[in-house]
């Protein structure tokens, strides 16, 4: 399957800060998730794809080409910050002007169909909207020019889980078609959990794994044992592992093998949010 | 570009009523002593300032972001500041000519004639000028030092070209060139294009700084 976006050795420099050479691919037809703690590196990778930052290193392209380079392709393009992006005055109504004067692909129809789907009032102004309404709206704009590919940085933060769901139904239907795809940054693994094909990892500017989600849900698990079973583990069997008040929890990238190995052990599957906090949380040498 | 400046426009719309009633306060606290000329320049200032608040509302919303990522270009998107601030030193230019006008004619400043609309014509020209070439350098500014700082630094935007004024009437009189009424009607009429091509140089300096500028 071809590659919509192509990221390689991605790299910004801050004081304090630098994310280092990030490298993803994704296909068309498929959700890529973005996990990372507060501060991970996760905005700064969705602006340096989107070239809002200057790039100290890497390459990024879209369908094979720099957006720099070939600018119409933001036209297939939709973008979803963490907030409205629209000055609390404007009315969804006339967001839909601005946006069908900017966009020659914009469909209105397309538009106010989202909107009454969402039930968002047209004419009333985004700052008596909840937070879920304006990003509602946000995702009804990014979506009325039919783009091709959809970056939402923490778009689904903030709702509850009966808006998150909605919104994760809208994101399926748009990857049915093999030519659309998401990338997708989120604190709510739960979500990515649902709706992502794959999961890139980014902890303190570094990107730990790329992942099939499948193979972090179906052979990741999570070692639960003693300090005898613990000293028996092969270094090499252990990703990462973090002492609690009574036990060692150990992820490892075979769960089955574990199993089999420390019958004296509890092994559980591993979500997201647990790779998450053990790598954040834990140590990664035995 | 249509679409930047539809969206100023509509940011910008709620503040029409308030702007409306501090430009007829000002007629009447203005016009009576500075005269028609002076009410037009203030009131054409004021609206062209508020391109300024545009950036406000703009750094309000996270739009700029936004706004690199719709097909649209760096350079387009500081051209249509440009445009906006167009329309706001239009919109001031031509209330203060009808608004001062009318205080004008009420006052005896000017008695209704040919004369005085082409002398009120000319005035509302010099103050399209005066505003548009503030606004042009407050522009930069903002892109510079962000749209608070740089209303602190507007004061900068006034006595750059007020400067320029000053050097281009000293350089005149020292080469003895007398400055005559028709000359100084030719060069009130004359003043957009003047301020136009200030405004193209602010523009290319602006483009500049967005050009580095990270989002």
């Amino acid at each position: 399957m071809d590659a919509i976006l192509e990221v390689k050795d991605l790299t910004k420099q801050y004081d304090g800060f630098t994310l280092d050479h990030v490298s993803f691919t994704v296909p068309g037809g498929c959700i890529m998730g973005l996990i990372g703690e507060n501060g991970a590196g996760k905005s700064t990778t969705i602006k340096a794809i989107l070239d809002l930052i200057h790039k100290d290193e890497g390459k990024v392209t879209f369908w094979g080409k720099d957006l720099a380079q070939a600018p119409e392709m933001k036209e297939d393009i939709g973008v979803v910050f963490d907030g409205i992006s629209f000055y609390e005055t404007l009315t969804p109504a006339r967001v839909g002007r601005i946006l069908s004067e900017a966009y020659k692909n914009w469909d209105d129809n397309l538009y106010k169909e989202y909107l009454q789907r969402f039930s968002l009032p047209v004419d009333k102004e985004i700052k008596g909207l909840s937070k879920g309404m304006k990003a509602k709206l946000s995702i009804a704009a990014a979506l009325g020019h039919r783009p091709k590919f959809l970056i939402l940085d923490e778009a689904t933060s903030g709702l509850d889980p009966v808006m998150r769901d909605d919104m994760l139904d809208v994101f399926l239907e748009f990857v049915q078609d093999e030519e659309h795809s998401i990338l997708m940054s989120s604190h709510i693994t739960t979500d990515l959990e649902k709706v992502a094909d794959y999961i890139t990892f980014i902890h303190q500017g570094q990107m730990m794994f790329c992942k099939s989600k499948d193979e972090l849900r179906y052979r990741y698990g999570v070692v639960r044992c003693g300090a005898a079973v613990f000293g028996q583990m092969d270094s090499a069997d252990v990703l990462a592992w973090r002492k609690e008040a009574y036990q060692w929890d150990v992820l490892v990238p075979d769960k089955e093998k574990a199993r089999r190995l420390y019958k004296n052990a509890v092994v559980d599957d591993a979500t997201i949010d647990d790779i998450l906090l053990l790598y954040v949380k834990g140590e990664r040498s035995k | 570009m249509k679409s930047l400046v539809l969206k100023d426009l509509y940011n910008i719309v709620h503040n029409v009523k308030s702007m409306l009633f501090i430009l007829i306060v000002w007629a009447v606290g203005f016009v009576p002593t500075s005269g028609t000329g002076g009410y037009l320049v203030m009131c054409t200032i004021l609206c062209s300032m508020m391109t300024v608040t545009t950036f406000t509302f703009d750094d309000m919303a996270g739009w700029t972001p936004y706004a690199l990522v719709m097909p649209v270009t760096r350079r387009e998107i500081v051209l249509a500041k440009y445009a906006v601030l167009a329309v706001f030193c239009t919109a001031g230019s031509l209330f203060g000519l009808l608004v001062g006008g009318i205080g004008g004619f009420a006052m005896g400043e000017y008695t209704v004639g040919l004369q005085a609309f082409a002398e009120l014509a000319a005035l509302a020209l010099v103050s399209w000028a005066v505003a548009f070439a503030m606004g042009s350098v407050a522009i930069p500014l903002v892109y510079r030092f962000g749209a608070e700082r740089a209303r602190v630094l507007l004061l900068v935007s006034f006595l750059i070209p007020a400067a320029l004024c000053a050097a281009v009437y000293g350089v005149l009189w020292a080469a003895g060139v007398p400055v005559s009424e028709e000359m100084v009607m030719a060069l009130f009429c004359a003043s957009p294009l003047l301020a136009l091509a200030w405004g193209a140089a602010m523009y290319r300096a602006a483009c500049g700084i967005f050009a580095k500028t990270e989002c």
